[in-house]
């Protein structure tokens, strides 16, 4: 039997009369087997590991994106308690007192020596 | 029977050999199997705390103190603030050229060149200090310096802008962060707020990692912040006065209360000597830091006579008016009770002679008064001891927000076969009790206002960290300490005797009315008697309009007056007069409305 021959009985099974078996397509689905499938699925597991790595990465960026701007904002906090030191430091009673419009008042008589 | 090929015993003997090394191999692999399941599941816990150990990290997130903040007018302004300040250490054992880094220190910091060289060669320590309380510009500086061996470190301080400005009364923080005397003491739980924590995985350098799901965070709750009563013009004036009349009377100390009559809230609260709080670990006295006015309660002296009075008044046993004959002398209990010479002897005197004279006759008789008239008795301890106790509230702490309130002491009436008589007639002037400036102050507002015992008190507010304010307010203690004509009564009887005592400038009593008495109290000796070499002196009187508006009590611990003089006239009236007088001059004073 040749080729051709076999060819033609294997399709000829399949035909029948006044029937293109030019459009003949198998009714029987196509299955992957053992091997494709744990391919497949190793492949699988590593893009979500790879997923997954890239995901803890990046969220562990912003937490040191977090910490500098908390370190940033405990930076901006003292600085603001620094100046509010200062602030409170140049306003005191004893600076006040010791500065040049305060040396130049003149005490009022006492209340006892007031008359009205 | 054919025999063996060779090729048939080479392919049985390779069988062999694999089914050999896949013995092998499943025994290795059991091996590991076996060693995992020990190292992952039996010791998982011990291994995943050893783990822990090293990647979770447990930080405690300090709360910021509260601040503390007082009147200055109408302006509220801080009195405490926080700060963040460094501290330059050194670790010798890797300092290279001790001099060069010394000057560059100096050039930064400040200070002495050897000094810092000195500390950065001493021999068998790692941790050598140079300075502390370094700012953040000066702390930057260095670290750029990056000097080996040279580190600074952050550390919270408690910062007082207006220096030592009510120092006892504001107390400090100690190292262990907890608040020691005064203020800081008293409302240690309120102003300390609660830290927060971070409980997380970290890299290496202790950042946490945010992928971790188990993180845990509170933040922390900022202390409260406290508005004190007191008014910053008057309590730096205050202090100015008590300073220099102890200076000039060369006392060892003194204590000033300003309180509202009316309210109970405390306006100054000053001690001599005082202390900078922010280098309260240079203090090598510590008694410096006791808020006297509070802690240290004396025998009073003659100022226990208004008290006296105010209760035989409120008793109706003496009227203002009354006259009664004073012999100059009593004998109680085999002993007898006497006047200064000055006082004249024998004669007929008033309730304004009893007060101005500071008779200790007069105050014994008013005592006998409370008992029906005759000697000393038991119903006149007990009205007394009733009014001092119970009205007037002596004897018990106030319950003012300061440390270490003391409740003074008050005998108790009972007859306890050692001359409780004699120890009574005393209490009716100031001698065998104990009391503090607050006390006194407290007491004889609540005889001015007509009757109303308010608790003398040191916060007016308090902000929580989410901006609730709570208004502390008057909370009345007691209400009918006497009747309101009594207080009526008493104004002009003590005001009778600032006329008539030496005060110069006088007072203008057609605006104002002033009213005081002078105490001159002897002090107990530890093994029993009076010193006869020392006094104390002491004032009580209050400054007002149409009503007294603000109490003064002023307590001075052992001045040396001249020959003749008397401890309270001569050092606790004229810081009494200098207040008073400060305090119309500064329009603190509502002067009387016609």
């Amino acid at each position: 039997m040749t080729y051709s021959n076999s060819l033609a009985m294997s399709r000829h099974q399949f035909a029948s009369r006044n029937v293109s078996n030019v459009k003949f397509r198998s009714s029987k689905a196509r299955t992957l087997g053992p091997v494709s499938n744990t391919v497949i699925l190793i492949v699988l597991a590593c893009l979500l590991g790879l997923l997954y790595l890239t995901q803890v990465t990046k969220t562990n960026a912003y937490g040191y994106k977090i910490n500098n701007l908390q370190q940033q904002q405990q930076q901006l906090a003292a600085q603001h308690d620094d100046l509010e030191v200062a602030s409170a430091r140049l306003q005191s009673l004893d600076r006040v007192a010791s500065s040049a419009p305060a040396k130049s008042l003149v005490a009022v008589a006492p209340s006892g020596s007031v008359t009205n | 029977m054919f025999p063996s090929s060779p090729v048939k015993n080479d392919f049985v003997l390779a069988l062999k050999r694999v089914r050999l090394w896949y013995a092998l191999l499943v025994v290795i692999f059991s091996i590991f199997l076996v060693r995992l399941f020990y190292l992952q599941v039996i010791r998982h816990d011990y291994y995943r705390q050893s783990a822990l150990s090293d990647q979770l990290k447990q930080y405690q997130i300090p709360a910021s103190r509260g601040i503390i903040d007082a009147h200055d007018g109408s302006n509220v302004v801080p009195l405490v603030l926080n700060q963040k300040l460094y501290t330059l250490y050194a670790d010798p054992t890797y300092v290279k050229n001790a001099s060069t880094v010394a000057a560059k220190v100096a050039s930064i910091i400040g200070g002495d060149a050897n000094k810092y060289q000195a500390e950065l060669t001493v021999k068998d320590t790692r941790y050598s200090i140079l300075a502390k309380k370094l700012t953040e510009a000066q702390n930057k500086q260095i670290v750029a310096l990056k000097y080996p061996g040279l580190g600074t470190q952050e550390q919270d301080y408690r910062t007082y802008p207006q220096g030592s400005l009510a120092a006892q009364l504001l107390g400090f923080v100690n190292n262990d962060g907890l608040g020691t005397y005064g203020v800081e003491q008293a409302l240690n739980r309120q102003l300390k707020g609660k830290p927060g924590e971070l409980k997380a995985i970290t890299d290496v350098n202790g950042v946490p990692l945010a992928a971790s799901g188990n993180n845990i965070m509170t933040s922390p709750t900022q202390g409260d912040q406290v508005t004190l009563t007191i008014d910053l013009g008057i309590q730096k004036q205050v202090e100015s006065i008590l300073a220099a009349q102890v200076k000039s009377s060369k006392a060892d100390g003194g204590s000033v209360v300003v309180m509202d009559t009316n309210s109970g809230a405390v306006k100054a609260m000053a001690n001599y000597p005082t202390y900078d709080p922010s280098n309260y670990a240079d203090v090598s006295n510590s008694s410096v830091f006791n808020n006297a006015t509070v802690t240290t309660p004396i025998e009073v002296g003659s100022i226990m006579k208004t008290l006296t009075t105010a209760a035989a008044l409120d008793q109706g046993v003496i009227q203002p008016n009354t006259t009664y004959n004073d012999p100059s002398h009593w004998t109680v209990d085999g002993f007898n009770i006497t006047n200064i010479e000055q006082d004249g002897g024998p004669g007929v005197r008033s309730i304004a002679d009893l007060l101005n004279l500071s008779l200790n006759t007069g105050a014994t008789w008013e005592l006998m008064q409370m008992g029906g008239g005759g000697p000393i008795n038991q119903k006149g301890r007990d009205a007394w001891y009733n009014y001092m106790a119970k009205h007037f509230r002596l004897g018990q702490p106030t319950g003012i927000e300061q440390g270490y309130e003391s409740p003074g002491i008050v005998p108790k009436p009972d007859d306890n076969g050692a001359g409780i008589d004699l120890t009574y007639a005393n209490t009716a002037f100031g001698q065998a009790m104990t009391a503090t400036p607050i006390q006194m102050a407290s007491a004889i507002s609540a005889v001015l206002n007509g009757g109303t015992y308010y608790q003398p008190h040191l916060v007016d507010q308090t902000t929580t960290a989410d901006g609730k304010v709570t208004t502390t307010g008057t909370k009345i203690l007691a209400k009918d300490v006497v009747a309101p004509k009594v207080g009526q009564a008493m104004v002009p009887l003590m005001q009778y005797v600032v006329q008539n005592h030496f005060i110069v400038p006088p007072f203008d009593q057609t605006h104002y009315i002033v009213g005081g008495k002078t105490g001159t109290a002897q002090i107990a000796k530890p093994g029993g008697g009076y010193r006869d070499d020392v006094y104390n002196g002491t004032y009580l009187g209050f400054v007002g309009g149409d009503k007294p508006q603000y109490t003064i009590a002023v307590f001075m611990d052992k001045p040396q007056v001249v020959a003749g003089a008397y401890a309270g006239t001569a050092a606790a009236q004229p810081v009494f007069a200098g207040i008073a007088h400060m305090l119309i001059n500064n329009a603190y004073v509502t002067p009387k409305s016609q």
